[in-house]
């Protein structure tokens, strides 16, 4: 991973090494226990889990819980709601984002300092301070049990973070790049979508995997917003189903795994770009 | 040219502040003006009553649980996966073989939600057949059977470790970045001059780890603080509000008995925590700043 120690002079079995190894294992075991035990549970008869036989290596695979959840088609309209919900929320407010954060990377003014610390004090909130008045606003414009006020709420709950990562990321982008474009004659808008931009895919790449995960885990929100079962994301149609499966466990199991799907691929493909995003966003708060 | 760069600044900043304004700071404000009120979240008939919420604040029961649950849940939240992120993050560093495999597998909760967390646990906790029952009737060899997310005295704490369970692996990859900031040529030093690794930890490696503690600490107390769907799958708050906390107590009386003056009233407490806890965090950022110009 880095190699910072290796200029020390490392014998070929370092006992301290090996104790480390040792540790990290059983610790790493440990983490891994209650996922594995959601996997475990997903492939066995709600028999075998009541049986205590949970925590046994399954011997055949039993796959009809995944089969009752993926033809659930209730499972199908929140897996939709959650998308119709979560790609126009990411891509919205990473479009403002961009708009900001350039404004504080590239064109300072007074004052605009205090203003940006004040976005970005804004992702430090708990939501619970605005619940009330937003649940009158949509009530008022009759939005309450549609899909509209989760994504209006995601895209401007998302400005802090979007406006602090494209800062950052613009702030890189040498002056001298931009002055060139603008004295060849470029506009802001320009400098902003020929040059700043194509140089930014990272930060793209880091903001989409971020702001996708945080929507579609999302509960809160579409909790107070929503009413009708046609209308639930997916992490609030698991609690529903809950209900229905109640002593199911084996169909939990299965439907927690397929709820966590899209962001576990997530977490696989681009774990080093929501890594990334997670310390940035925290380190240069 | 002056006058072009205002003109863009105007144009590229008004989409992003009038969202921004509309739907986060004016509802912030409103939420002060509803906890004035007797609102009850449907009717247009609603009255001024002055401080009234906030006296009831005092005379509540519930709230004053909620608080001292909040203030547990946050010192927990802070110093478990504080604790045991930074440990995670220093044996990982040390170059130990398969570090990714381990940074990946610590990290993986996180990308979990919350309601997914709270579900694997309730299953940990299980009286019947769950991990944990398991392994005690395991190791003591008798028949353990304890309803931990049922009983008043351990709901809280069983929710608590759940919470950290998912939290730990964030602190650990912020020690971690931190670590990485460390120059190689200080850690050269210490093995030159012959420092031992605790020295080395204790005396060269903790104290430049201090932004990313500062760091770790302020995300711990933001987030326990927002904490509430990891509660509402596992406890609800009860058994009887043993495991209530403020933003748990905030939405019940604001959305389960429609009493949202007082819920605003709540939730301004609630800002002027956050509010504290981020005016303590900014400025110790800055002082770090300072200290590393």
């Amino acid at each position: 991973m880095n190699d910072r120690f290796a200029s020390a002079a490392m014998p070929s079995f370092n006992p301290w090494q090996a104790a480390i190894f040792v540790c990290l294992t059983v610790l790493a075991l440990l983490f891994l226990a209650p996922t594995i035990g959601v996997l475990l549970s997903s492939l066995k008869t709600t028999e075998d889990i009541a049986l205590g036989k949970l925590w046994s290596f399954p011997t055949s695979l039993y796959l009809d819980n995944f089969r009752t959840v993926l033809a659930d088609p209730a499972i199908h309209t929140y897996f939709l709601n959650t998308l119709l919900i979560a790609v126009p929320a990411t891509a919205g407010s990473i479009v403002l984002g961009i708009l900001s954060g350039y404004v504080f990377a590239k064109l300072p003014f007074r004052g605009s300092d205090v203003l940006f610390l004040a976005i970005v004090a804004g992702m430090f909130f708990p939501p619970q301070v605005i619940l009330i008045p937003l649940f009158r606003l949509f009530n008022g414009l009759g939005l309450l049990d549609t899909l509209w006020p989760m994504i209006f709420v995601h895209i401007a709950m998302g400005i802090p973070i979007c406006t602090l990562m494209m800062r950052n990321f613009f702030a890189t982008v040498p002056a001298a790049l931009r002055e060139a474009a603008i004295i060849e004659g470029a506009s802001e808008w320009q400098v902003l979508t020929k040059v700043a931009l194509p140089l930014s895919l990272p930060a793209l790449a880091v903001l989409s995997t971020l702001q996708f995960t945080w929507i579609w885990n999302d509960f809160l929100w579409p909790l107070i917003f929503t009413q009708s079962d046609d209308k639930r994301t997916i992490m609030l149609g698991l609690v529903f189903l809950q209900g229905q499966y109640s002593v199911a466990w084996g169909i939990q199991g299965a439907l927690s795994l397929i709820a966590s799907l899209p962001t576990l691929i997530v977490f696989l493909f681009f774990q080093r770009y929501f890594i990334k995003g997670m310390t940035m966003g925290a380190v240069k708060g | 040219m002056e006058k072009d760069k205002t003109l863009w600044r105007v144009a590229m900043l008004i989409p992003p502040l009038a969202v921004f304004g509309i739907l986060v700071v004016w509802p912030l404000f409103s939420s002060f003006y509803y906890s004035i009120t007797n609102w009850n979240g449907f009717s247009a008939d609603y009255r001024y009553v002055g401080f009234d919420n906030f006296l009831q604040i005092f005379h509540d029961p519930l709230f004053t649980r909620a608080a001292v649950n909040t203030v547990i849940w946050m010192l927990a939240a802070v110093i478990v996966p504080t604790g045991l992120g930074l440990v995670l993050a220093l044996l990982i560093d040390s170059q130990v073989p398969g570090a990714s495999v381990f940074k990946s597998i610590f990290y993986l909760p996180i990308c979990l939600s919350a309601i997914v967390v709270g579900q694997i646990w309730v299953w940990i906790y299980q009286p019947d057949w769950g991990l944990l029952n398991t392994a005690i009737s395991l190791v003591t060899g008798g028949n353990s059977h304890f309803a931990w997310l049922a009983k008043p005295g351990t709901a809280l704490y069983a929710v608590i470790a759940a919470w950290s369970w998912q939290q730990t692996g964030l602190a650990m990859v912020i020690f971690l970045a931190g670590l990485t900031a460390i120059p190689a040529d200080l850690i050269e030093v210490c093995h030159i001059e012959g420092a031992s690794s605790g020295q080395r930890i204790r005396q060269v490696v903790l104290p430049l780890l201090r932004p990313a503690t500062v760091v770790v600490v302020a995300l711990g107390l933001i987030n326990s603080l927002k904490g509430f769907d990891i509660l509402y799958i596992m406890t609800g708050g009860g058994p009887f509000n043993s495991s209530d906390t403020l933003a748990m107590h905030m939405y019940n009386e604001s959305f389960k008995k429609y009493h949202m003056g007082y819920g605003s009233a709540i939730s301004v407490v609630l800002f002027l925590i956050a509010l504290a806890i981020i005016f303590a965090y900014f400025r110790q950022l800055r002082k770090v700043d300072e200290i590393y110009e």
